[in-house]
């Protein structure tokens, strides 16, 4: 069973000292697993001192899962690499992006590491002309086909259906509700092309009332699924990740009818080993 | 080649190219650009892979864009990236070749110094990541016999690394520390000598630390694996007042000297 419950953090550099010495209370954090690849480099060994605090989702952003062999090939010792931070690290989740397409890796991938792994939707800006199916169709298949589950990303969502106009909540309704274990979020920019209003997923803003509405139906769809606050680019203060924390929190509560999502904890106590 | 293996051919393509609002993309008869077309579409994931890899960029060199300003280190990025474009998913790898870019970038040619503080700053980066030494039991030097006591080499820590300069890089670097309290003007033209630093780390924290010529060229040639009488010698050649034995002491006190080998 996964100790990922409630509203996480992704953990950025610039708050790893407060995590260390002031453990504010989050109920779990997600890095990005290419930043740990050495063990014994300076980043990897703060971050050692924080998972004996908080249980860890390792987020990967180099797979490059949809790649075709020719176009791409998925480098062995990457994959390698992951495969140490993964059992070094030994996340509750591992996760990576769906790239553009279909890939058999996803059978692969699995039995390389050893447990299941999460494929997150992503934010796109073109189509394809012959793309005969809708992404969550695709999603959906892969699911079937792979066994791998989802990380729903709601602001990817969001954006891409902005992007491409398509109905979110037609999206959200047709994602097997077993599939989602993780949800994101995030905010993004708005960027004027040829006249057009491009939603562009920048991790780099607050979330936007337009993504909390859509958390609000994915939560009532999918339950109470553990939600990511991600925030990577002009990364600010950790009070604001904490805002946009507690406004997630307060829509499970909202949806759940429930009184208070947490334990009332102020800091994170050591893991029991 | 699969029709997917082509689309993502060409789309790196397009995504690549240093002009990617020119009329020729491969990707146009591929793509919906009845709203936006293909240059435009391209420019989008183009100028977002740019901004990710300057975000990696500014935290490898923070002296860098201190020195020169946002804007002046945006665009020598850039330009940058369009020539080196990441080959690793490990965004640790990437930026190594920064300095020798800067070295060459019309634009920079007056600031000289910047291709070594680049330098320093890349080395610094590569320090905080390198792996830790293994511990060594230096009692056991006491089994190597006399007549073979000058073969032995002794081995830096995997986190150090040396850097020189005619430039006061070590000056440079401090003032430019964001809670710097130093506030000084270095005159460039007056700096006489050479500038020798050793990085390093102990604990968590990289260091840097200034050298005499002396000890860089013991440092110099212990990381060349070179036996105790080459080390000497580049020592002695470089400063015929150095103490051999209170300087590899004192880099063993600080755990840059970590091992030794015997031939």
């Amino acid at each position: 069973m996964s100790d990922i419950k409630g509203v996480g953090l992704g953990l950025r550099y610039r708050h790893f000292k407060e995590f260390i010495t002031d453990k504010p209370y989050v109920p779990w954090l997600e890095i990005h697993s290419e930043n740990f690849f050495s063990q014994d480099s300076t980043s990897a060994k703060y971050l050692a001192q924080i998972r004996q605090h908080y249980p860890i989702s390792a987020h990967c952003i180099g797979l490059s899962l949809g790649s075709a062999a020719n176009a791409c090939p998925m480098r062995a010792q990457h994959l390698q690499n992951i495969k140490a931070t993964i059992d070094w690290l030994q996340p509750s989740l591992v996760s990576d992006h769906l790239s553009w397409s279909a890939s058999d890796q996803g059978h692969y991938l699995p039995d390389l590491l050893q447990r299941q792994i999460l494929i997150e939707n992503p934010s796109s800006y073109l189509s394809y002309v012959n793309s005969p199916i809708p992404e969550w169709e695709f999603l959906s298949g892969l699911v079937k086909k792979t066994g791998c589950a989802l990380l729903l990303d709601v602001n990817n969502i969001h954006v891409s259906a902005h992007n491409h106009g398509f109905d979110a909540l037609k999206y959200l309704a047709n994602i097997p509700i077993a599939a989602v274990k993780e949800i994101h979020l995030a905010g993004y920019s708005i960027d004027k092309i040829e006249g057009k209003d491009v939603y562009i997923d920048t991790h780099g803003h607050r979330v936007y009332d337009g993504v909390w509405q859509l958390y609000e139906k994915a939560i009532e769809r999918f339950g109470v699924v553990p939600t990511l606050i991600e925030w990577d680019t002009d990364v600010p203060e950790l009070a604001t990740l904490l805002e946009e924390k507690h406004k997630a929190e307060a829509i499970i509560c909202k949806v759940k009818n429930m009184a208070k999502l947490t334990i009332p904890q102020t800091k994170n106590e050591p893991i029991a080993s | 080649m699969t029709k997917l293996a082509e689309l993502q051919s060409d789309f790196l393509r397009d995504c690549l190219s240093p002009r990617p609002h020119s009329k020729n993309l491969l990707l146009t008869k591929d793509i919906d650009t009845s709203q936006i077309a293909a240059s435009g579409l391209m420019g989008i994931y183009q100028n977002s892979a740019i901004a990710n890899i300057i975000a990696v960029m500014k935290l490898t060199y923070p002296v860098i864009e201190t020195l020169v300003g946002e804007d002046f280190f945006r665009a020598s990025c850039k330009k940058y990236i369009l020539s080196h474009y990441p080959t690793s998913a490990n965004m640790d790898d990437y930026g190594g070749e920064f300095a020798e870019f800067l070295a060459g970038f019309e634009p920079a040619k007056q600031l000289k110094y910047l291709n070594d503080v680049a330098q320093l700053e890349w080395l610094f980066h590569l320090s905080s990541r390198a792996n830790d030494a293994s511990s060594t039991d230096w009692a056991l030097l006491s089994n190597v016999a006399p007549d073979d006591a000058l073969q032995v080499k002794l081995l830096l820590a995997p986190s150090v690394k040396l850097i020189s300069s005619a430039f006061p890089l070590d000056k440079i670097w401090q003032m430019n520390q964001e809670n710097s309290v130093v506030n000084q003007e270095i005159d460039l033209s007056h700096h006489h000598g050479q500038t020798c630093l050793v990085i390093f780390r102990r604990g968590l924290k990289t260091e840097i630390m200034t050298v005499t010529v002396g000890e860089f060229a013991l440092l110099s040639s212990c990381s060349k694996q070179q036996s105790l009488t080459k080390i000497i010698e580049a020592a002695t050649s470089a400063d015929n007042t150095i103490s051999i034995d209170e300087t590899i002491k004192k880099f063993i006190a600080l755990t840059i000297i970590s091992g030794f080998k015997t031939a």
